[in-house]
């Protein structure tokens, strides 16, 4: 097992490249799959939390969390992309800076 | 002992220098189908941490819902956007702003996890696997009522997603 260190500073940096996959793209769909990453990131540490505390706190409840995130995630990426689909209907275009109806 | 343990971390290292990057293609590669064949690689990394974790059920999950459902999702909305047709403009005028708030909150995280002084778990003496039934036991007894109300969230946003995406009622 590497330890637990190791991990999360793997898993910090797999979240920070989702988060500048989020703040740099224009396209929703690149956006949307830097949010998984984000999303990936979080329950790794979960799981490593789950895991390494387990013979110490006698719970695997962060397992259970990842899996929980996991099926939040797949009906998030449903929804996204349904909206993704009908803005390109309506506006003829992905491009999250190009959709500014609400914008002030 | 010694052996196996250093196996193992030399295996996690691999599989988590390919997840990187791969994560960074995503967020790097100048072609959007690319950026999302580097996603499917990105995803088969986490897996293989999971492996190495003894998590083999969520491994499986990750494989099933983000390797093929997920990733097929995000195929057919590309293809349905025609988003390979203009790839000269990928990133916003935001960009320099982006990195450099990104890579703040890495140097904030990095120095959060170093500078904690981490409880010694006794499980890197002797390591329990997590095993299925494990999994099985706390779901389907403390987290019953959770699980049934993700499972009704997940059929209430497929059926959203349809309507959505579905042909338009009155205009």
């Amino acid at each position: 097992m590497p330890p637990l260190e190791h991990v999360l500073v793997v898993n910090a940096i797999l979240f920070c490249i989702g988060v500048m996959g989020v703040l740099t793209r224009r396209n929703a769909v690149l956006i949307l799959l830097s949010v998984e990453l984000m999303l990936n990131a979080v329950s790794l540490n979960f799981v490593a939390f789950a895991v390494y505390g387990k013979i110490d706190f006698g719970n695997i409840t962060g397992v259970v969390f990842a899996f929980f995130i996991i099926v939040v995630a797949a009906a998030e990426v449903a929804l996204a992309l349904g909206i993704v689909v009908r803005t390109f209907r309506n506006r003829a275009t992905a491009n999250v800076d190009e959709v500014n109806l609400l914008k002030w | 002992m010694d052996d196996g343990t250093t196996a193992t971390q030399v295996v996690f290292w691999v599989f988590a220098v390919l997840m990187l990057l791969s994560a960074a293609g995503v967020v790097l590669a100048g072609n959007i189908v690319y950026a999302a064949l580097f996603f499917i690689a990105s995803l088969g990394g986490v897996a293989a941490i999971y492996l190495i974790l003894t998590v083999e059920f969520i491994a499986l999950a990750q494989v099933l819902i983000y390797g093929t459902a997920v990733v097929i999702l995000i195929l057919f909305a590309l293809m349905l956007t025609r988003a390979r047709e203009r790839p000269q403009a990928l990133y916003g005028h935001t960009r320099p702003l982006g990195v450099i708030a990104a890579l703040g909150l890495l140097a904030a995280f990095i120095g959060g996890i170093v500078s904690t002084a981490w409880v010694e778990p006794a499980s890197r003496a002797e390591f329990i696997p997590v095993s299925l039934q494990d999994i099985g036991d706390v779901i389907f007894t403390i987290w019953l009522v959770p699980f049934i109300v993700v499972g009704v969230l997940l059929s209430i946003a497929l059926d959203g997603a349809i309507l959505l995406a579905g042909p338009e009622g009155d205009d």
